[in-house]
C-alpha cells in the first residue's frame, strides 16, 4: 500500500505513467489508422486534346487525389531524382485516336514498384482511363451508326450518355479504404507492440525502486521492523505489476474502445496477459535491483536488458521463423508476451490454450527471478 | 545499575579485510541511557547494526530482552526501535504518512497507527506539521521525524544514532528532553554521538569506542576520574588520554 501511495504522491509520475500511453496511442492510432486514401497522380500530358484534358479532369474528381501535371523533362528529373516514384504519360494524339474509335495505350513509368500510394494511383489512372476509352468508343460507334441520318452531334453525345447512365457505367471512379476495427499492422503488431513496452518499463521502474530504498536508508530501517524480507518482496513486486497493469488497462480500454474490438473476453484475455507479462518484468527488476549499489547501475541494467528485448524480440516487426534473429527472439519476454497479445487481441481466451509455450516462458521467467531476486538479496543483505 | 536488558558479547563484524568491530562487550540495563561514544569510522554503527539485527556478527551474540539476535530476531525486532544515522524517510510522503507506515510495518492496527503517530508527532513538537510532505521540512524537522518513526510501536529499546548530526540548537535541546523524557516513562535507549558534551549531559553510563573496539567503559563520572578531576576534566580529555588522538581527529 505505501508503494500506491507513494507513487500517487508523486503527480508528476503519475501524470506521465497514465499520460504518456494515452498520447502514444493516439499518435500511433493517428499514423497507422484511419479511412480513405490520400495520394498524388503525376501527369504528363502530351497530347494537350480534349480527351486528356478529361481524363485530368476525371482524376481531378477523385476524392482524395491530387493531380499534378508535368512536362515530360520535369517528370523524368523528378523520377531520376526520386522525388516521385511514378508518373502517368498521355501520349500524343491520344484524343485524336480515342475519337476515331482507335486503340491508344497511356505509358506509366515508376521507380522500382512505385510504392504503394502509386500502385493505388495506376490503378485509378488505368479505371478512368478504361472508362473515358469506352464510352469514346461507343460514341465513335454511334457516329458512325447514326452517320446521315440527320442526328446532331449533342443529340449524339446525350444519347451516349444516356446509355451509359442507364446501363449504371456512369463514370464514377472512387476509391474509399474502410478500415474495420483499426489497421492490419496495427492490430498485428504495433498496439501488442507498444503495450510491451510500457509493461517492459516495470523491470526500470522495480530495479530503481529497490535500489531506491537502499539509498534513502528506508530499507535498512525496515529490516528492523516486524516486516519480513519476503513481505518486503511482495510488496515491491505487487506495486510493479499494479504500476505496469494500470498503464495496460488504460491503454487496452482505449484499444477496445476507439478500434471498436469486438468481444469482451479478447479484453479481458489481453488484460490477463498483459499482468502475466507485468509480473515477470517486475521480477526481472528486482533481480536487477538486488545486484546493483547505485540507481545508476541499476538504471543502465535494465535499460540494456530492455533495448535487447525490444529490438531481438520483434516488438515492432516480425522476426520470422528462422535465422539468427527468430533464434535470438525466443530469449526475450517480448516474442513470446507479443505472441501472446496477438492471440488474444484475435481471437480471445481460447486462443491462449495453444500458446502454452508462451505462456510457460513468462510464467516461468516470473517464478525463477523471484527466486534469484530473493537469494540475490539475502546474499547482499547478511541472510536476511 | 538495574536489571540487563542488553547483553552483547564479543561482537566482531568485518567488511572485506577491515575490522570494523574487534570483541565488543557490554551490558545496558533496563531504563538506561547508554552512550556510545567515539570518531567516525570507530565501529559504533556497525555495532548499532548488528544489535538491531540489520547485520549478522561474523562472531559473537547479542541478547536482548532475553531474546538472542542469531536466533530470535522476530522477538528481537518487535521490542526495538532504531533511529538510523541518516534520514531514512519517504520524502514525497506526509510526515503522518510515514510515521502510520512504519507503525503498520511495528504491527501496530490502522487506528493504532494513526494514534501513535499523534502521539509521537507531539513528543517531537511536529504535530502541527502532521499533513504537511517531509520534503519541505527543515533538516532539523527531518531528525525529529525520524526520531517519532523510531518511536513507533512504543519499543522497549530504543537505538539513536547520531540523532543530532547538522542540526540546529533548538531542535538538538528538544530531542535531549524527547529522550529523557522517554527514558523517564520506562524506555532503554542505545545514544551513539561523537559530541562528547551530548553524552556527559544525557548517558548514565558511556561507553568510548576507537578502531572497533570498546577502550572504556563507565559513568561519565567513572571515566573523568580515572583521567584527574571529574569536575575539570572533560570527555574529550578522557578520550585524548586513552587513544592520544582528539575525538575528531
Amino acid at each position: 500500500m505505501l508503494e500506491l501511495k507513494r507513487y500517487v504522491a508523486d503527480r508528476g509520475a503519475l501524470a506521465f505513467g497514465l499520460a504518456l500511453p494515452i498520447a502514444l496511442f493516439a499518435l500511433m492510432y493517428a499514423v497507422f489508422s484511419g479511412e480513405g486514401f490520400d495520394g498524388t497522380a503525376h501527369v504528363v500530358d502530351l497530347d494537350g486534346g480534349p480527351m486528356a484534358a478529361e481524363l485530368v479532369a476525371r482524376l481531378e474528381a477523385v476524392e482524395g487525389l491530387e493531380v499534378e501535371i508535368y512536362t515530360e523533362e520535369e517528370a523524368e528529373r523528378a523520377l531520376d531524382r526520386s522525388r516521385i516514384v511514378f508518373a502517368a504519360f498521355i501520349p500524343a494524339g491520344f484524343s485524336e485516336n480515342l475519337a476515331a474509335g482507335r486503340p491508344t495505350k497511356l505509358t506509366f513509368r515508376q521507380r522500382g514498384s512505385g510504392g504503394d500510394e502509386g500502385r493505388i494511383v495506376m490503378s485509378i489512372v488505368r479505371a478512368a482511363a478504361d472508362e473515358l476509352g469506352a464510352r469514346a468508343q461507343v460514341r465513335a460507334a454511334v457516329g458512325r451508326a447514326t452517320e446521315g441520318g440527320g442526328f446532331s452531334e449533342q443529340q449524339v453525345d446525350e444519347a451516349v450518355d444516356t446509355a451509359f447512365a442507364e446501363s449504371g457505367g456512369t463514370p464514377s471512379i472512387g476509391y474509399e479504404s474502410r478500415v474495420v476495427g483499426g489497421s492490419g499492422d496495427f492490430l498485428d503488431r504495433l498496439l501488442p507492440g507498444v503495450l510491451v513496452m510500457f509493461l517492459l518499463f516495470a523491470v526500470t521502474l522495480n530495479a530503481e525502486a529497490m535500489v531506491a530504498e537502499r539509498e534513502l536508508g528506508t530499507l535498512e530501517r525496515l529490516l528492523t521492523t516486524r516486516m519480513g524480507a519476503n513481505e518486503l518482496f511482495a510488496g515491491k513486486f505487487l506495486a510493479g505489476i499494479f504500476r505496469a497493469g494500470l498503464q495496460a488497462l488504460v491503454l487496452l480500454s482505449l484499444a477496445f474502445a476507439v478500434l471498436t474490438l469486438a468481444p469482451f473476453g479478447s479484453f479481458a484475455a489481453s488484460l490477463g496477459v498483459a499482468l502475466l507479462v507485468a509480473a515477470a518484468v517486475s521480477a526481472v527488476g528486482l533481480v536487477i535491483g538486488g545486484f546493483a549499489k547505485t540507481r545508476n547501475q541499476a538504471t543502465w541494467g535494465a535499460v540494456f536488458i530492455t533495448m535487447f528485448m525490444t529490438v531481438f524480440g520483434g516488438t515492432f516487426f516480425n522476426v520470422g521463423e528462422s535465422g539468427a534473429m527468430a533464434t535470438l527472439s525466443n530469449f526475450t519476454l517480448n516474442k513470446h508476451a507479443i505472441d501472446l497479445l496477438m492471440a488474444a487481441i484475435h481471437s480471445g481466451p481460447g486462443a491462449l490454450a495453444d500458446e502454452g509455450v508462451a505462456i510457460g516462458v513468462l510464467a516461468g521467467t516470473c517464478l525463477l527471478a523471484l527466486a534469484a531476486a530473493r537469494l540475490v538479496f539475502r546474499a547482499v543483505e547478511q541472510g536476511r | 545499575m538495574t536489571q540487563t536488558f542488553l547483553s552483547a558479547n564479543d561482537l566482531r563484524k568485518s567488511f572485506e579485510h577491515v575490522q570494523a568491530v574487534d570483541g565488543v562487550s557490554f551490558t545496558i540495563g533496563q531504563q538506561e541511557i547508554f552512550g556510545l561514544l567515539g570518531p567516525n569510522g570507530a565501529g559504533k554503527t556497525t555495532t548499532i547494526r548488528m544489535l538491531s539485527t540489520v547485520l549478522t556478527p561474523d562472531d559473537g551474540d547479542v541478547v536482548i530482552g532475553g531474546h538472542s539476535v542469531l536466533s530470535g530476531g522476530n522477538q528481537v525486532r518487535k521490542i526495538i526501535g532504531v533511529c538510523p544515522q541518516s534520514l531514512a524517510l519517504y520524502t514525497e510522503l506526509s510526515a503522518m504518512d510515514n510515521l502510520v507506515f512504519f507503525g503498520r510495518m511495528a504491527g501496530l492496527g490502522g487506528r493504532e497507527a494513526k494514534a501513535a503517530a499523534e502521539e509521537n508527532l507531539d513528543v517531537v513538537g511536529l504535530r502541527e506539521r502532521a499533513g504537511d510532505a517531509v520534503s519541505k521540512f527543515s533538516g532539523g524537522m527531518m531528525r525529529r521525524v525520524n526520531i517519532a518513526i523510531a518511536l513507533m510501536g512504543r519499543p522497549s529499546l530504543l537505538f539513536l544514532d547520531e540523532p543530532t548530526v547538522g542540526i540546529d540548537p533548538q531542535s538538538r535541546n528538544h530531542i535531549f528532553e524527547t529522550v529523557l523524557r522517554l527514558r523517564d516513562e520506562g524506555m532503554t535507549v542505545l545514544y551513539t554521538t561523537h559530541y562528547m558534551e551530548e553524552a556527559d549531559r544525557l548517558c548514565d553510563r558511556i561507553g568510548i569506542m576507537d578502531s572497533g573496539r570498546l577502550i572504556a567503559l563507565g559513568s561519565a563520572h567513572e571515566l573523568k576520574s580515572g583521567v584527574g578531576d571529574p569536575d575539570s576534566v572533560t570527555l574529550e580529555e578522557v578520550f585524548l588520554s586513552l587513544t592520544g588522538r582528539s575525538l575528531r581527529d
